[in-house]
């Protein structure tokens, strides 16, 4: 059958409307996916206002967080203290915005630390196979055994109390998970032809992971970023709690409900109420970010639970 | 001074130990009457603690974790009067002798006195355990080696009477066998144990008016009378300790009526929320605990002496006990280096030619003047303003933790870029011990409040607190001379002049006094609290009253 | 099937292979020993002569190599060692502790799985109204949410409002279960809040899909009631992802459990290893961290090997990649 024969499907294979219809512009297109993920919007808001204030904490904070008032010890929310003052005498309002800076940095950190590492290592270990991915395979699945807060806990009193060595620590529980999470992608993704072609055309190894197989685990990473990013913060607050993550005078949302403070909870609850408020917001938003992305880039991974 | 032969209702001063040739009488223990209520007999008390100890090693110890457990199950040569902290009354040696040229210490022990296993108490016993203590064998650690430190040779005459020689005659020695940790032990049974590394750890093999009968990590702690104590039976028949970590948690259990009494407290929120109660008798009192930052002598620029003044005037003392205190429980200032209270004190007048110690209440100082001369005293020195300095912390004492970040936002205020590097308790000695800081504040918690003990502990280069690595043979003599002089007016004299001496160096720089307080129900009688966290816990004149 | 069995059990050999070679050097990086734990436990500077001794009565200034291979022999054959700060062995401690811990894992799991399935279930029954507004709600909060804050949170409100206080004494469930059971539910509802959380949002999204799938609308065509439909089928296809969800969660499970002991102070395995690892205390936490592990190990492979049961599909698949 080589030539159209009907007058009507000839008429309709040479169909060209008049008018194309209008494309939509970036910023509508954005615009549509924002409201079609209500929540997920209001989480990127939310984040954003974190971010906002842990950037211009300096401009935002009333007070200055490590300077004690000692008299105005353990005062409740009032005009001068929107939200009280701790042990110290401290604005418990100046610590929880400047106490952002810490909790984002260290989440961020450690989340986008942890997804790195476990890519690289998980994409290499699936496509080039062998004995390297034995190996790996079985040090991902050590540390994966490896109960979270312990691992951190440890690396924490190994390593000390500085900021990028808390973000080093609780990035070592991620990097197994992401490892896996790429692994498997890569195996599928190798099995694909368009692979199979990459190679076949002669594009190296490492021109065939960066440019074919990394976009397509992009999805999956970037949804477990997000997740873990709320882990990272939950973490990063027990490790202050437990007295091995952030130090004193340093403040952090974690640290904040510790030590002295919960000693001083019942006479003062809102030292221990606020921090613990701040981390579920934010682990909130970044997890119903997280959800929007993943319904938003592949909706068969609405099954797989993190 | 009476006459010798003469008991009755006595314990000896020291004053009266001083005395050449004196012997010391010494009677039984004060009748009960002296409550004025009859004591009754049976109960258990419910007691709590801040955690579990670390080990039930009374020798090896020094925290009061061990002591509150381990006390009551131990008896001690002598003790300190429950009534009179400056004065001693006997124990396990029912009288003792000082030799007219002061070198020889005689005890007479009790006669009949048993251990919780049987075997009897006797004159070698003593020896090995105070030998366990200045002598420790391989393995076994002892923090009050420097307290017998004075002791040449510990000899058992007979089975009932022990002979310490001493290499200087020591006004003090007696109370420092009185300290509440240096307990007698069975040789028979701890010697073996020893070898093996255990030591006493797990095992409590006392003569003490209670026996452990059973010990579990992190929930209780049980004691049983002792049916055959060499002297009055205790009142309880049981006492029961368990560790609770938060003070709140303790506060909430006492006034619940779920424990009896609590001996420890820090915080001063918590104690207020209980001086509220009714039916219970809430205090604070001060303790031979102090406060000092210690600046690193080994480590640039600490070893200039001008730089370590500057620390000290950037410091106001009374802004660090407003702010700590409430925290730790640092309410209480002292004139000099000894306790509040100590007969040794300086005057306030005498504390202006410290630089900074003009801010300790009552001396009226200016701490506006003192940290501009701080500043002045920086620039002479070469420590340029921003200058980096970290204090290192431990995290899980408040009287540690806190004192640091007070510290650190007042450094600040005269240039340094100051911050604390909180470690763990493991961290923090490690690095301590090994010489790993710049500067550090530590609450020393000294078992005993006589010169011998806080200078020799907290102020000689030999003392177990020279975190700071300073050297000056000059102060250990100086110490010394103090020691072995058997003249009192000469005695103090000496100790006034080593407190000026030793303050201007600023090896270390005072801050505060530390007073724990203690929390009991009404009903529970026979407890008194000393100027002391460790001394009278045997509790054998502790009861109910129910 | 006992091919794939045995494969799995030597992976999971070499992987605690790996877990303890980790927990061994990570305790030996960490500064500061248990002889400096032990003499420095408020006491004066003890001089280094004296530290040595102590090492080496503890034998922890021996070779690294040589204590390792010492250690992971006795515990080939389960002797996991005396604990440097208790002195009783490690098992002795653990099995002591054991039971807390366990106590509030189970509870936390009933309750997460109690609660969060029928939540879950009404949830997708009622999708869009205000009670599956309320759940969702409910549960998106209760993950975000730190385990110890709300810990502390029920803390604050029991002695609050109750005038509770923290139990004297721990009852282990064979004294006293009633009296056991009053303790540790608290610790266990702050446990089992993500749990369950996380439960019922998977259930709800489960059944949603599940509700509209053929063999469903076979079944309703069938003429089998409403409920019937719901229960049987749903929740039986539905089963398997919630099985291995809180596979995956044991490790995390563990996480909190740590912290919530901690915030409790139940006398657990979680307040024993936090407690072990800032003793540097080396045979018990290098015991407790290899028998944890252990555990997680275990559960994964009876999740993957309830998963070969349960799904006829995923049997066709051999090993594991």
């Amino acid at each position: 059958m080589t030539e159209v024969t009907s007058d009507a499907l000839a008429a309709y294979a040479g169909f060209q409307p008049a008018i194309a219809p209008p494309q939509p512009t970036r910023a509508a297109r954005v615009m549509r996916l924002m409201l079609r993920q209500p929540l997920g919007t209001m989480g990127a808001i939310v984040l954003l206002v974190m971010l906002f204030a842990a950037v211009f904490a300096p401009y935002l904070s009333p007070y200055d967080p490590t300077a004690g008032d000692p008299a105005a010890l353990y005062k409740p929310p009032s005009a001068l203290y929107w939200l009280g003052t701790d042990a110290f005498g401290r604005d418990i309002l100046s610590r929880l915005i400047y106490g952002a800076r810490i909790s984002l940095i260290v989440g961020f950190g450690a989340s986008i630390l942890g997804v790195v590492v476990g890519t690289a290592i998980g994409v290499t270990s699936g496509y080039f196979g062998g004995w390297y991915d034995s190996i790996a395979q079985r040090i991902m699945d050590a540390m994966l055994a490896f109960p979270m807060l312990l691992l951190a806990l440890a690396m924490a009193a190994a390593l000390g109390s500085s900021v990028h060595n808390v973000i080093i620590a609780l990035a070592m529980p991620i990097v197994p998970r992401a490892a896996r999470i790429s692994r498997a992608s890569t195996l599928v993704l190798k099995t694909t032809t368009f692979i199979e072609a990459s190679r076949a055309i002669g594009c190296s190894n490492l021109r065939t992971i960066v440019q074919h197989i990394l976009p397509n685990t992009f999805a999956p990473l970037l949804v477990i970023a997000t997740a873990y990013l709320g882990l990272a913060i939950v973490q990063e607050a027990a490790l202050d709690y437990l007295g091995a993550g952030i130090q004193e005078p340093q403040p952090s949302w974690g640290l904040m409900m510790s030590g002295s403070a919960t000693s001083l909870a019942l006479t003062a609850p809102w030292i221990v109420l606020f921090p613990g408020l701040a981390i579920t917001l934010v682990v909130l938003a970044s997890n119903l970010l997280g959800d929007a992305i993943r319904d938003v880039l592949d909706p068969k991974l609405q099954r797989t639970n993190l | 001074m009476r006459a010798k032969g003469e008991t009755g209702i006595l314990s000896m001063d020291r004053r009266e130990l001083l005395k050449a040739g004196a012997s010391g009488l010494i009677a039984a223990t004060l009748p009960a009457a002296a409550w004025g209520q009859t004591p009754k007999s049976g109960g258990t008390l419910l007691l709590s603690s801040g955690g579990d100890p670390p080990t039930l090693d009374m020798h090896q110890s020094a925290t009061y974790l061990t002591e509150f457990v381990g006390s009551p199950c131990f008896s001690t040569l002598l003790r300190i009067d429950p009534t009179d902290i400056n004065k001693l009354v006997p124990d396990l040696a029912e009288k003792y002798e000082v030799s007219p040229d002061g070198m020889m210490v005689t005890f007479h022990l009790h006669a009949g006195a048993e251990f919780h296993n049987g075997m009897p108490v006797t004159a070698e016993d003593v020896a090995f355990s105070l030998d366990r203590i200045r002598k420790p064998p391989k393995g076994i650690v002892s923090p009050r080696k420097g307290l017998l430190g004075n002791v040449k040779e510990v000899e058992a005459k007979d089975a009932v009477t022990v002979v310490v020689h001493l290499t200087a005659p020591q006004a003090d020695f007696p109370f420092q066998v009185a300290n509440p940790y240096n307990v007698i032990v069975p040789k028979k049974v701890v010697e073996p144990l020893d070898a093996s590394g255990q030591g006493m750890k797990r095992t409590v093999v006392g003569s003490g008016p209670f026996k452990l009968s059973q010990a579990v990590d992190g929930q209780i702690y049980e004691l049983v009378r002792n049916e055959k104590y060499f002297a009055q039976k205790a009142y309880l028949d049981k006492i029961q300790m368990f560790p609770i970590k938060g003070e709140v948690e303790r506060a909430a259990a006492l006034q619940g009526g779920r424990i009896h009494a609590c001996f420890f407290f820090a915080n001063e929120s918590v104690l207020e929320g209980l001086k509220k109660q009714p039916n219970i008798t809430s205090l604070r009192r001060p303790t031979p605990t102090f406060i000092n930052l210690i600046p690193n002598v080994k480590m640039k620029p600490f070893d200039d002496i001008r730089v370590r003044q500057a620390l000290s005037l950037a410091i106001d003392r009374q802004s660090f006990i407003k702010t700590v205190g409430p925290l730790a429980g640092a309410f209480y200032h002292s004139y000099g280096l000894l306790t509040p209270g100590s007969s040794y004190n300086l005057e306030a007048a005498d504390m202006k030619q410290f630089a900074g110690y003009d801010t300790v209440p009552g001396v009226g100082g200016d701490i506006e003047a003192n940290r501009k001369r701080a500043i002045e005293l920086l620039e002479q020195a070469g420590v340029p303003k921003g200058f980096k300095l970290v204090l290192l912390a431990r995290g899980d004492i408040p009287a540690f933790r806190d004192s640091s970040i007070n510290l650190a936002a007042q450094l600040k205020a005269v240039g340094f870029d100051a911050t604390v590097d909180v470690r763990d308790a493991g961290g923090f000695y490690a690095m301590e011990t090994g010489g790993q800081f710049q500067c550090l504040a530590h609450s020393v918690a000294v078992s005993g409040s006589l010169p011998d003990q806080i200078l020799g502990e907290g102020y000689t280069s030999f003392g177990g607190r020279n975190y700071g690595s300073w050297k000056d043979d000059s102060i250990d003599q100086a110490f010394r001379a103090q020691s072995t002089e058997s003249d009192p007016a000469k005695r103090k004299q000496l100790i006034r002049d080593f407190q000026i001496q030793f303050m201007k160096t600023y090896y270390q720089i005072n801050l505060a006094w530390v007073g724990y307080g203690a929390a009991y129900q009404k009903s529970v009688m026979g407890w008194t609290a000393l100027n002391d966290l460790y001394a009278n816990m045997q509790m054998d004149r502790v009861w109910l009253n129910v | 099937m006992v091919g794939y069995l045995a494969q799995r059990l030597a992976t999971g050999f070499v992987t605690l292979f790996g877990v303890a070679l980790i927990v061994f050097l990570v305790m030996r990086v960490i500064p500061g020993d248990a002889a400096v734990m032990m003499s420095g436990a408020g006491s004066g500077v003890v001089s280094q002569e004296e530290l040595q001794q102590v090492r080496h009565q503890l034998g922890i200034d021996r070779p690294l190599v040589v204590q390792f291979a010492d250690w992971a022999t006795h515990v080939g054959k389960l002797d996991f060692g005396t604990s440097l700060r208790t002195g009783s062995p490690v098992i002795e401690d653990i099995s002591r502790r054991f039971p807390y811990t366990l106590e509030i894992v189970v509870l936390s799991m009933i309750i997460a799985v109690g609660l969060g399935v029928p939540a879950g279930v009404l949830s997708a029954w009622l999708a869009g109204t205000w009670v599956d507004r309320i759940l969702q709600t409910i549960t998106i909060v209760g993950l975000a949410a730190p385990s110890f804050w709300i810990g502390l949170l029920f803390i604050l409100g029991l002695v609050f409002f109750f005038h509770w206080s923290a139990p004297l004494f721990w009852q282990p469930i064979w004294m006293d279960p009633l009296a056991s059971l009053s303790q540790l539910i608290w610790p266990s509802l702050a446990v089992g809040l993500r749990q369950l959380a996380l439960i019922a949002r998977m259930t709800r999204s489960i059944m949603r899909e599940v509700l509209g799938e053929d063999y469903i609308r076979t079944a309703r065509a069938k003429g089998l009631s409403e409920r019937r439909v719901v229960f049987r089928h749903a929740l039986w296809n539905g089963a398997l992802p919630i099985i291995t969800l809180i596979g995956f969660e044991i490790a995390a499970l563990f996480g909190s459990l740590i912290i919530t002991e901690s915030v409790f102070s139940v006398p657990g395995l979680g307040q024993y290893v936090v407690q072990s690892i800032l003793d540097r205390d080396y045979p018990a936490a290098q015991g407790i961290i290899l028998i944890l592990a252990a555990i997680v190990v275990l559960g994964n492979l009876a999740v993957d090997m309830l998963y070969g049961l349960l799904d006829p599909r995923t049997r066709v698949q051999g090993a594991r990649a």
